[in-house]
């Protein structure tokens, strides 16, 4: 009985959905260490990502096309050219690093602003709050200038995806660890509700 | 007593995985790594003499007079060690004194060079291909760049013009009033066959290049003899630089960009594969047979067209390494077809492609590779044309000798014989096989381009180096007679860029020993040639296998080692041993599995290919720089020193310098760091930390100042972002985990690494453990 429904459910491209998400965000926030958890459930020390790369992660029911992206300052050029199609953005962000908020911020207002993905779903992630002086949530979301645009923790109303809502651009922010694992699972769960 | 094995590549320019080789067949594979020769052709040699201004001696096999050679000057006669048999020698040497050999035979002159009895070669010819669609600023510098080549090159040289984007253009430079081009359609293939009617070179049933050949021939008699031809139809194409300088100079100056708009949804169109195969043909009809090297400029991947990458529009991406592993890149086989169809034009006409690909993004080094690697080309791989990637890349590509010779070579051929004993299974490198049959090919070991014993390489230069591979096929029932040697006889010949033709012979004796003799076998392990060895065959062996499987293979070959060649008691760990000769050979494997050589993982397949292009035609010393990184710590206290690749190396007072080949990392513990930020250094009293923060970025730029491509050039302070360059690649003997690192308070406790990758304690422990494990 539920396997016929399973199947009619990704007949029907509703179980496994092949959503591409990008990963954005400035360099060393911990795109890339989030996407090799992700995909291989390990952490490991990489070197700042030169060229784009992608990796097939399945979270939940929701079989991701993840694009990681390098961050540091040139390679923010090229983000545009992966905005086509794209389902969903999960926007890093260093908790701990303070210095570079305003930078931060700069980079996200210019892709919030962006025609391209006026109606697509942002997950905020504020990373490594293993760190005890890393900032609060609520720091976070007032230094990116956010409080006017998060939509919520609760996710999309059930049987309502995000196409439903077509005025309001999902948008929320999630604190997470990469290196304890914690945190972003949560943030994925609230994504996958609009996807 | 070690051997200094470097010292030896000095002398013949090989190095050698074991320098003594067990007897036979059967002790040889017990050896387990294979028996191998990492040699740099036309590697400079102290001891070599001037080149010979006469043509080798050669035998009826094509082996050369060396001074292994029995000779009997009275009776005229040699015999080659390679194969018995008994050759006569030319009348002039009968009458040459015993006290004065020729330098071929005197027993410290292994290696030689001859200038070889030919015309002349016509000047090489540059055939630059140029992308029209990269951004305007970028534009600007590459045409920059281009002119800057024409005033590096000799002025002899010749150069021709390529454009491409949607179409591609040909380009006539040898008239002065007026430009003239050609547009070919940017969607199809083009051999020398159909070149030639559009470009009106000549009849177009004429059999490809017979034709031509011959005018390059001519023109090499013109140039031999101080005078110039009228211009013959190809010369409107190509010409000296003393010719059309200014031509070039002035068509540069009012190149503009491709003109066909593109839509904000869409990469610029490119045709870069016909753009290649039509360079390819048209140096087909001008210059086969002779030295001439295609440069391709491009700044993104080819979009239209044979050989396209990827599709114009940008909801399509680019291939990653995910999607060749699941054949979900619909482009890819076709375009490895056709850039192996290209290659193999190249080959035939004995020409090189080299690319320097600068963009963000992938600009399609994988499926290109055949066309470089098979020539002898390179890659040079840059962000952007007004990176210093690209520009000093650039110069050095075209750096010329003291006597204004370009260091790039032409159109060699690698010939190998060897003695009886063994067989050639074959080569890694920037090569392509030409198909020579013979009895020193191994007919049933093929390791990497085999089933020869002569390979092509379009372009050489003094480092390129290839590892040959042999198979040591002698029978127990045939014994070999204590300090017998084997031979080896490698046999260059090429077009100097003077135009001359040359052949250097190194010729190498080597030694035999007793396959049970453990303690000599070991003592001729060369552990950095075994490790660059290995990394080739792995980088060689992801073309067509998982790299799980690869990593495994190596493990396994280096636990075999271990258990074949360690000192230990059966199931007790702690008792083993290896010999100094191969006490760092597990060190290298640990490191090498987990470089960026093997490990695809945030790397594009590009970037895969660009490393695992240059990691097959370095030299040994540069190979190990990419496998393990040398590392020195700079400090107040004490003279630089190497320190370990290790996390424990990273302290506040010191300063770092990292050179991982493709990049160096200068960088500056947190407390260096925090005195530069309060410009301690520029005061009079802290003269002693400006020298800490000054040297280390002097001897950087000393130890890069050879090397090519020119690497990214990274400084960083602890905790910095780009720290993450050196971090990678540190042994992590401390993490997130240890039990000693204060990871609460994140104050300045010992620096760690966030990773569950193991330590290489860790490593060698299971090392250990497999090793005296195994039966
Ligand atoms: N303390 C802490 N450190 C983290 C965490 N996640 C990642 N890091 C570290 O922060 C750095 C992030 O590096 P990457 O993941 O390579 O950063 P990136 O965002 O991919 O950067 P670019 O590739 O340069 O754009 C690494 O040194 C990680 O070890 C976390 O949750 N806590
Ligand atoms: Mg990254």
């Amino acid at each position: 009985m539920f396997d016929w429904l399973w199947n009619l459910l990704s007949y029907l491209g509703l179980y496994y959905k092949n959503a591409k998400i990008l990963f954005l965000g400035l360099d060393n926030a911990g795109k890339t260490t989030l996407m090799h958890v992700l995909k291989d459930d390990r952490l490991a020390q990489h070197v700042p990502t030169q060229h784009a790369t992608s990796e097939e992660v399945i979270l939940g029911n929701v079989r991701f096309r993840a694009f990681d992206l390098g961050g540091h300052e040139v390679a923010r050029q090229i983000w545009r050219n992966y905005y086509t199609n794209v389902d969903a953005i999960v926007y890093i962000v260093d908790a701990n690093d303070r210095e570079r908020f305003p930078e931060s911020k700069a980079e996200l207002d210019r892709l919030l602003a962006d025609e391209q993905l006026s109606d697509v779903p942002f997950l905020i992630l504020g990373n490594k709050i293993d760190i005890p002086y890393a900032a609060s949530e609520e720091e976070l979301r007032t230094a990116l200038g956010l409080h006017h645009l998060t939509t919520g923790k609760a996710g999309a109303p059930r049987g309502m995806n995000a196409r439903g809502a077509k005025d309001v651009r999902p948008l929320e922010i999630f604190m997470c660890s990469v290196v304890r694992r914690m945190g972003y699972a949560e943030g994925f769960r609230w994504l996958a509700s609009y996807l | 007593m070690s051997i200094d094995f470097a010292q030896l590549e000095e002398v013949d320019g090989t190095r050698w995985t074991w320098l003594f080789w067990p007897t036979t067949k059967a002790a040889a594979s017990q050896c387990v790594l294979p028996f191998a020769c990492l040699f740099t052709p036309l590697r400079p040699l102290p001891n070599m003499p001037p080149p010979l201004p006469y043509p080798p001696v050669t035998s009826r096999e094509g082996t050369v007079l060396n001074p292994y050679c029995s000779v009997d000057i009275n009776a005229r006669m040699w015999v080659c060690p390679f194969t018995f048999q008994r050759n006569q020698l030319p009348p002039q040497y009968a009458s040459i004194p015993d006290n004065q050999l020729p330098s071929e035979l005197i027993p410290e002159y292994t290696v030689v060079e001859y200038r070889l009895n030919r015309p002349p070669a016509p000047p090489p010819a540059f055939l630059f291909v140029l992308d029209t669609t990269v951004p305007e600023k970028q534009f600007t510098v590459v045409k920059e760049y281009l002119l800057k080549a024409l005033s590096l090159l000799p002025p002899g040289t010749t150069v021709g013009l390529i454009t491409y984007g949607q179409h591609l253009q040909v380009h006539e430079i040898g008239f002065t009033e007026g430009f003239r081009s050609y547009i070919l359609r940017g969607n199809k293939s083009y051999d020398a066959a159909s070149l030639q009617p559009l470009l009106g070179l000549g009849g177009a049933s004429a059999a490809a290049g017979a034709g031509a050949s011959a005018a390059a021939k001519q023109r090499a008699d013109a140039t031999a003899a101080g005078a110039h031809s009228k211009l013959a139809p190809p010369d409107r194409f190509l010409q000296p630089i003393q010719e059309c300088e200014y031509m070039m100079a002035t068509l540069l100056e009012g190149l503009q960009r491709d003109a066909w708009p593109v839509p904000a949804d869409e990469r610029p169109k490119r045709c870069t594969g016909a753009a290649l195969a039509a360079a390819a043909a048209l140096l087909e009809c001008t210059y086969r047979g002779y030295g001439a090297h295609i440069c391709l400029l491009q700044g993104g991947p080819c979009t239209e067209g044979p050989g396209t990458i990827v599709g114009p529009k940008l909801d399509e991406e680019l291939r990653s390494h995910i999607d060749i592993e699941k054949d979900n890149a619909p482009h890819l086989k076709k375009a490895l077809k056709h850039y192996d169809e290209v290659a193999t034009r190249l080959v035939n006409a004995g020409h090189a492609l080299s690319v320097f690909g600068c963009s963000l993004d992938q600009v399609g080094f994988y499926e290109m590779k055949a066309c470089v690697d098979r020539t002898g080309g390179v890659f040079v791989m840059a962000e952007s044309f007004e990176h210093d990637m690209f520009k000093r890349s650039f110069e050095k590509f075209f750096e010329c000798d003291e006597n204004g010779h370009l260091k790039r070579h032409f159109l060699a051929t690698l010939e190998v014989d060897c003695s009886r004993e063994f067989k050639i299974a074959g080569v890694i490198g920037p090569s392509a096989s030409l198909e020579k049959k013979g009895p020193s090919v191994s007919t049933d070991t093929e390791i990497g381009i085999g089933g020869t014993c002569a390979w092509r390489i379009g372009s050489i230069s003094p480092d390129t180096s290839l590892s040959v591979f042999f198979d040591v096929v002698n029978q127990q029932s045939n014994g070999i007679p204590e300090n017998h040697y084997r031979y080896i006889q490698f046999r260059t010949t090429y077009q100097h860029s003077s135009g001359e033709f040359r052949m250097r012979v190194a010729t190498h004796a080597g030694r035999w020993c007793d396959g049970n003799d453990l303690v000599t076998l070991a003592a001729g392990f060369d552990q950095e040639a075994a490790a660059v060895t290995m990394a080739r065959l792995a980088a060689f062996r992801t073309e067509n296998e998982e790299a799980f499987d690869i990593l495994r293979w190596l493990d396994r070959l280096l636990i075999r080692l271990c258990a074949r060649f360690g000192d230990y008691q059966k199931e007790r760990p702690e008792t083993f041993r290896l010999g100094p000769s191969m006490s760092f050979y597990p060190q290298f494997m640990y490191h090498l599995r987990r470089s960026a050589l093997l490990q695809t993982f945030n790397t594009s397949p590009d970037e895969s290919a660009f490393f695992r292009s240059h990691l097959c035609r370095v030299s040994t010393a540069d190979g190990m720089l990419m496998i393990q990184p040398s590392l020195i710590q700079y400090s107040l206290e004490s003279a630089p020193t190497p320190v370990l690749l290790d996390v424990a190396s990273v302290r506040p007072d010191v300063v770092l310098f990292l050179d991982a080949f493709f990049y160096i990392v200068i960088f500056y513990g947190d407390t260096v760091a925090q005195w530069r930020k309060a410009g301690y250094h520029l005061q009079p009293n802290y003269r002693n930390l400006a020298e800490l923060l000054e040297i280390p970025r002097r001897d950087a730029a000393a130890c890069i100042a050879a090397r090519f491509p020119y690497p990214r050039w990274v400084e960083s302070d602890q905790y910095g972002s780009q720290a993450r360059f050196l971090l990678a690649k540190l042994n992590p003997s401390a993490t997130h985990t240890s039990g000693n690192v204060d990871v609460l308070s994140g104050s300045a406790a010992a620096e760690f690494i966030y990773t569950d990758d193991v330590s290489m304690e860790i490593f060698l422990e299971h090392l250990r453990r497999a090793t005296v494990a195994t039966t």
